[in-house]
């Protein structure tokens, strides 16, 4: 038990990263919109963040140095500072959008507006932030999202024609009736939400937060390669489902209700309940994720204590950021903004925010003085450099692409 | 005198500019068991010609992964030389002046492998 | 050029970059508790910086500073030595890949903007000072 409970923080991390309201929303809109055929990017993006984790915490694990502080050291000051400005206004941007995430995701379970739920949501994110010890928080939350697994059972459930979709996987371009910037606009929006920063802050931090020394190098290997393909998996059955359901019909999704009609229509009210129990989990756990790394961003940059294992006098202004970072992700929900539009301009914005993160630690992690015997070997050196410049492209097309592409209409 | 008066200084010889201080060597002089830590002197300033600023210290040290990237920053910092502290001959508000007969050295960091992260302890709880 | 300028023979520790080493590292304090990164570093002056001569000693680390510096580091120039906070280097027992302490942050003036928000805020909300559950 113990060592499946040993793979929360991978799961959580993936699930906080892949499957928060913007990309449960996302997925179902590119499920409607372009089948599975934008498939391989999530295969793709899937694997440069197990790239991207296994360095970060094998960083982390070895030498006791969480991602924020390396970034600060590598980086020249004006490239670290400009690094912490984008990487902490997305995290900021990303909590208040998992805060009206939970809201909506209430709604759907209470018939209350979500405006009332948003309040709540913030403050049982707080409590549990300020008291939950690291491991409880990331084994509850990791396994209730867990539930979202109702996704690919649904999909079976519904008897598609497994060739048809395979055919979709293949098809590396988009369908008929969709431009081809807009196809990549998608794409640039999925491997991003695959990519995005705050997943590797947190999963370094919570390394660190663990305790994970050398010895726990398997470990950590173990929580990227089981958690973040899962994540994967996860996003591509939601994807599956509405492209099953919902593209032969026309329907384009935009809203939270939408992506769940699928498994409503393979499994019925019992499959709808899970569904929701799931959304409130990840999108909880999302915030959770966010909230957190807000905290880590600031607090390691400027060196201050920090950590959910120090009691919070012992690491004051790390849970005072956090408080901050709730409150003003309350106070931009309530005026009503749409939290799925926030989480897509903020997954953009990461992608573009990537290389700054990425380049410090594919640096620090060929860096003997810092790893000593456990430095990156060729085989792992050579594909963390295709990736920086897979990053460093969809970094360049992303802004390009939304502004063509009218950030996807 | 504080770090960041020497860091990114433009270093001359008489009216003619040969870099910029990159960096400021350090050695440890001694160790008095009274102190945990050595005393560090300034050894000499790090002038690079072609660039400002250094970041990642691939000019100095023998680590060469990843590939192209390492290139990349020693190209941008060929010919940087350690200038011995004897041969600085003033701090200007706006320079840093060396003598016209300042030698010039490697720039190269041996790094000891003498303690490697096994051995460190980061005890937190 | 030449080959390498040697050390000190006996030296025990070897040789370091300020900037490399020392600018941006985290400091850690004698119970592992994190205390600032380093903004700056001061050295002791030399008595006349325009003219050097080879007979005064060369500088010494004298402390390590850090102070809200963000302005300076995005737009230049140089926060005054007045409102930087300074660690002695004396209080420093081994530099790696953090900077160890071999004292407490309590008794550093660097903690106070920590202790600050401990005590005005934190410790006020029920539960701040217990250990997580």
């Amino acid at each position: 038990m113990k060592r499946i409970l040993g793979l929360a923080l991978g799961i959580l991390t993936a699930i906080g990263g892949f499957l928060d309201i913007g990309d449960i929303v996302t997925n179902g809109v590119v499920g409607s919109r372009f089948g599975l055929s934008l498939g391989w990017v999530v295969v793709l993006g899937v694997i440069g963040i197990c790239i991207f984790a296994h360095m970060s915490g094998k960083v982390a694990a070895v030498s006791g140095r969480a991602t924020f502080e390396i970034i600060r050291e590598r980086l020249g000051p004006r490239l670290a500072v400009a690094n912490l400005g984008a990487s902490f206004f997305i995290n900021l941007m990303t909590v208040t959008a998992e805060i009206g995430g939970i809201a909506l995701a209430l709604q759907l379970a209470s018939s209350v507006t979500y405006l009332a739920w948003v309040p709540l949501a913030a403050l049982a994110a707080w409590l549990v932030v300020w008291r939950v010890k690291f491991d409880l928080l990331e084994n509850v939350t990791g396994l209730l999202g867990l539930t979202l697994i109702v996704f690919a059972v649904a999909l079976f459930l519904l008897g598609p024609n497994w060739s048809e979709l395979g055919a979709q996987v293949l098809q590396h371009g988009a369908l008929a009736q969709e431009k081809l910037s807009t196809y990549l606009y998608y794409a640039v929006a999925l491997f991003g939400a695959a990519m995005t920063p705050y997943e590797v802050f947190f999963f370094s931090s919570g390394a660190v937060e663990e305790g994970w020394t050398a010895k726990d190098l398997g470990q950590s290997r173990i929580n990227v390669l089981v958690g973040f393909p899962l994540g994967g998996v996860l996003s591509l059955a939601i994807a599956g489902c509405a492209a099953v359901v919902l593209l032969p019909e026309a329907i384009t999704v935009t809203s939270l209700s939408q992506v769940a009609l699928p498994v409503a229509a393979a499994g019925g009210k019992i499959a709808l309940a899970v569904v929701i129990v799931g959304f409130v989990a990840a999108t909880f756990g999302a915030t959770l994720e966010t909230t957190l790394s807000g905290g880590y961003t600031l607090a390691q940059f400027f060196g201050w204590s920090w950590g959910k294992f120090r009691r919070p006098v012992h690491a004051a202004r790390f849970h005072l950021t956090m408080i901050i970072c709730l409150l003003i992700g309350i106070g931009v929900m309530m005026t009503g903004v749409d939290p799925v539009q926030v989480t897509e301009f903020s997954v953009v914005f990461s992608a573009i925010a990537l290389p700054l993160t990425y380049l410090p630690i594919l640096i620090v992690a060929n860096d003997p003085e810092y790893m000593g015997q456990h430095v990156n070997g060729r085989g792992l050196s050579a594909v963390g450099l295709v990736y920086l410049v897979i990053i460093l492209i969809v970094s360049l097309a992303a802004i390009p692409l939304m502004i063509i592409t009218g950030a996807g209409q | 005198m504080i770090l960041s008066e020497l860091l990114g200084r433009a270093a001359y010889v008489d009216s003619h500019r040969v870099g910029w201080v990159i960096d400021v060597r350090l050695r440890p002089e001694g160790r008095d068991p009274d102190r945990p830590m050595a005393v560090l002197r300034v050894h000499g300033l790090i002038v690079s010609p072609h660039s400002k600023s250094s970041t990642l210290g691939y000019e100095r040290s023998t680590v060469r992964s990843p590939g192209p990237i390492a290139a990349l920053q020693r190209w941008r910092h060929r010919e940087t030389f350690l200038v011995p502290w004897a041969d600085v001959a003033g701090i200007e508000t706006d320079r840093i002046r060396l003598r016209p007969d300042h030698r010039r050295y490697s720039p190269e960091l041996i790094i000891s492998a003498s303690s490697p992260p096994e051995a460190k302890d980061f005890e937190h709880r | 050029m030449r080959g390498s300028y040697p050390p000190d023979p006996g030296a025990q520790h070897p040789m370091l970059d300020a900037r490399l080493h020392l600018l941006d590292r985290q400091v850690i304090d004698v119970d592992g508790e994190p205390v600032t990164a380093v903004d700056d570093v001061e050295l002791s002056g030399p008595p006349d910086p325009r003219h050097l001569s080879p007979d005064d000693p060369a500088p010494a680390v004298t402390g390590l500073l850090s102070g809200v510096t963000l302005g300076t580091r995005i737009f230049g120039g140089r926060s005054p030595r007045s409102r930087l906070h300074s660690i002695d280097w004396r209080a420093v027992s081994d530099v790696g890949v953090t900077i160890v302490l071999h004292i407490r942050a309590g008794q550093l003036e660097i903690g106070w903007t920590e202790r600050w928000v401990r005590d005005r805020i934190i410790a006020k909300i029920p539960g701040g000072r217990h250990d997580p559950e």
